[in-house]
């Protein structure tokens, strides 16, 4: 477009906003609509929650500290074993689960399998069972006379019941067991669906170069499936950031707080002590935080540079 | 310009947003009407009776004895009571959620909240709560329930049920051990340690089952001296408090000599005494009726006072678990409180029904004297239960349970687990004392 001089640049400019407008309103107010509800629902709550960060007190009683809650933070032996256990959970089991997945999706994707559409489901379907529900199950498996230790016992691998959920350490396995049984299926399946998309001409020609299966698997499955081993580490880191239901449901973040998870704790300053929702809500933000600088390090490591 | 353009546009965007924003802000707190969500706001209804809500948990328990009141109550004012069954966790959630958001919208009249949680409420949203101090006479009721309910001098609270603790155990397992009745009655932790070992050797069972995320255990140990996590001006009081020292030591040492059956949750603790696992049951006295649940078990069953910690002052009673009444300062508080009054708080024969329909041991006093608390219980070898728990409630030394007792027991429970593996027990008082008053500043 060419600027145009005098008084001609006026109604010219009116009247290509009008017809822009005109053209586009639709799709204007389909943004206008999601904008709109975006807003409402995600940034001013965000914002009201980090003014809710810099107050602090006893329930109904807040009052504003600046940033002693963000301070207060570093003091806090709690809060650091809770980021502790989160961090040996994301570092455990995102791991684990991913390599699981991809081992599991690049087994399913075997076109000569038999009952394939059997074992994808199969594994798939702890994904759709209710965290609470599968929760308490396990709960009940890894208990001290439960199937788990029935098992062990029966196979005399031990002699006497494993305390899974009592001891600082087995149950923090227990957490890890749960979650991945949880969610490798869920990973599996973006595995599944992006290796449809890779070319089957690559195979064949690293077939013919004399390239063995495993050499395949490094040099082409990997590779070709890397966008979405990022994007499903991330989605995993942050949802292990956010655990919850697992711990409170299996093991109420004992014995003696070890697997005692952020959001529990979260949940534990706001109803279970004394309420201060203006702390909880600065722990909060750590996970933001958290998610961010983690989100950032995983594009960095493994994003491409375009 | 193109560019100007759109930049144009977005300004408007933003600016409508945040018309809008502010529009929802401001308006929504005088809109809308909360009648839906079940919140009785005093309101009457047609026939001119005052209609009050009420939250409260357990429906064989709590909810029972509301309606039981309900039945019962017989005062001027005409009430209309609607009970609204929550989970407790839901409750606390509700109450937090609902009185720190600033609108009692939606809120109930009468609220039951645990004795341990109670002051919490209280000091956290001061004027959310109306004194009931007027409607009953508090002197009627347990002395150690006064404290917990009361604020500032004022009543809140109207005190409900009693966790008076017994030491129930097997005559069975306990005769052949080589202990009479008489042997168990008002003895030490120490000796009932010395007990458990015995029991241990002669008949193979542990003396108790415990979960060791649940220190229960040793607030019953400690409460017998009169002693608490905090001190009354909310002090945390872990490093020089010598009842607790002597309670984790007597708990270290049931747990090193293997007299403990270790579990994981309520059901298995039910399963380790329905099952003849375990020798005894030192718990709040709630926890008869699942005793009595194992018919087989019938007339196998005792119960002695709790042991007391070996000081001085101490008594053998000991409390665990019981909540209370309170009205919250909305409409109809005073036909809420009347209500209260009337029935929990001064009518005898009430607690008499409560006692034989519900099985709930209330803490008012004047009740212990009729007939319903005389009963013989065949299960437990034709004991008068009841009563004598009663009497035990009267002696349960008074504790001022503060605010902070879940959070410093987290603190103390992974303390206590590196206690058990070694660590001595100064430092592990003294960096569970760091630690809380480093959160409960």
């Amino acid at each position: 477009m060419s600027q145009v001089s005098g008084s001609a640049n006026n109604t010219k400019r009116q009247s290509t906003f009008f017809t822009r407008f005109k053209k586009n309103y639709i799709g204007w107010i389909f943004i206008l609509l999601s904008v709109l509800g975006i807003g409402l629902f995600y940034f001013y709550p965000m914002v009201q929650a980090f003014l809710l960060s810099l107050k602090s007190g006893m329930g109904a009683n807040l009052e504003y500290v600046g940033f002693d809650n963000y301070a207060r933070l570093f003091g806090d032996p709690t809060f650091i074993t809770s980021l502790t256990n989160t961090f040996i959970y994301l570092l455990v089991q995102v791991p684990v689960m991913i390599i699981l997945a991809l081992f599991f999706s690049v087994l399913l994707n075997d076109p000569k399998l038999k009952f394939r559409g059997f074992f994808r489901t199969a594994i798939f379907l702890p994904a759709v069972t209710s965290l609470v529900a599968y929760a308490v199950i396990f709960k009940y498996l890894f208990g001290n006379d439960g199937l788990v230790n029935e098992l062990l016992l029966g196979m005399n691998l031990i002699d006497t019941p494993l305390n899974w959920l009592s001891d600082p350490f087995l149950a923090k396995i227990t957490i890890i067991i749960a979650i991945t049984w949880r969610w490798t299926g869920y990973n599996m399946i973006f595995y599944l669906s992006a290796l449809q998309n890779v070319d089957k001409s690559m195979y064949e020609a690293a077939r013919i170069d004399g390239a063995s299966s495993i050499q395949q698997f490094f040099f082409i499955t990997i590779p070709m499936l890397k966008p979405i081993i990022l994007f499903t580490s991330i989605v995993s880191t942050i949802g292990t950031l956010q655990l919850f239901d697992e711990v409170m449901n299996i093991t109420n973040g004992g014995p003696g707080n070890s697997t005692l998870s952020i959001s529990m704790y979260i949940y534990n300053l706001s109803f279970e002590y004394t309420p201060d929702f203006g702390y909880a809500a600065t722990v909060s933000y750590v996970i933001v935080i958290l998610v961010v600088i983690l989100s950032f390090i995983q594009f960095r490591v493994a994003g491409d540079r375009d | 310009m193109g560019n100007k353009l759109s930049k144009k546009f977005w300004l408007l965007i933003v600016a409508l947003l945040t018309a809008m924003v502010l529009a929802a802000c401001g308006g929504d707190s005088e809109e809308g009407s909360s009648d839906a969500d079940g919140g009785g706001d005093g309101g009457t209804t047609d026939d001119g009776a005052t209609k009050i809500t009420a939250w409260a948990w357990d429906p064989n328990f709590n909810i029972a004895a509301l309606n039981l009141a309900n039945e019962s109550y017989n005062g001027e004012t005409e009430i209309e009571l609607e009970i609204i069954e929550n989970a407790q966790d839901d409750i606390v959630q509700k109450l937090n959620t609902g009185l720190s958001s600033g609108t009692m919208k939606g809120m109930p009249n009468i609220v039951l909240i645990e004795d341990q949680r109670a002051q919490s409420f209280l000091q956290s949203y001061p004027d959310a709560f109306y004194p009931i101090g007027d409607y009953f006479n508090t002197e009627d009721f347990a002395e150690y329930k006064i404290p917990p309910t009361s604020l500032d001098g004022k009543q809140y609270g109207l005190p409900f049920d009693t966790g008076a603790t017994g030491f129930f155990y097997r005559t069975d397992y306990l005769e052949e051990a080589g202990y009479t009745h008489d042997d168990l009655v008002d003895i030490t932790w120490a000796q009932f340690v010395d007990i458990a070992k015995d029991v241990k050797e002669k008949t193979g069972h542990p003396m108790l089952a415990l979960d060791p995320n649940d220190l229960g255990i040793l607030r019953v140990m400690m409460q017998t001296t009169g002693t608490w996590y905090t001190t009354e001006d909310g002090t945390i009081n872990l490093v020089d408090n010598e009842p607790l020292k002597v309670a984790l030591q007597h708990y270290k040492e049931l747990m090193d000599n293997d007299l403990v059956k270790l579990v994981s949750d309520w059901s298995q603790y039910l399963a380790a005494f329905n099952s003849g696992d375990v020798a005894s049951v030192p718990a709040g006295n709630w926890i008869a009726p699942s005793i009595e649940a194992e018919e087989s078990q019938k007339g196998l069953w005792a119960v002695a006072p709790t042991p007391r910690l070996d000081m001085e002052g101490a008594a053998n009673a000991s409390n665990q678990g019981g909540s209370s009444w309170y009205v919250l300062n909305i409409d109809g508080k005073e036909a809420a409180a009347e209500f209260l009054g009337n029935t929990f708080g001064s009518n005898s024969d009430f607690y008499q029904s409560l006692l034989t329909d519900v099985g709930a041991i209330g803490t008012y006093k004047p009740a212990s004297e009729g007939e319903a608390y005389q009963y013989e219980n065949e299960y437990f070898g034709g004991q008068q239960v009841i009563y004598e728990i009663s009497q035990w409630m009267e002696e349960i030394p008074q504790v001022d349970y503060g605010m902070n007792t879940y959070g410093i027991e987290d603190i103390l429970s992974a303390e206590i687990q590196q206690y058990l593996s070694g660590k001595s027990l100064e430092d592990v008082l003294a960096d569970a004392q760091a630690q809380a008053e480093a959160q409960f500043k």
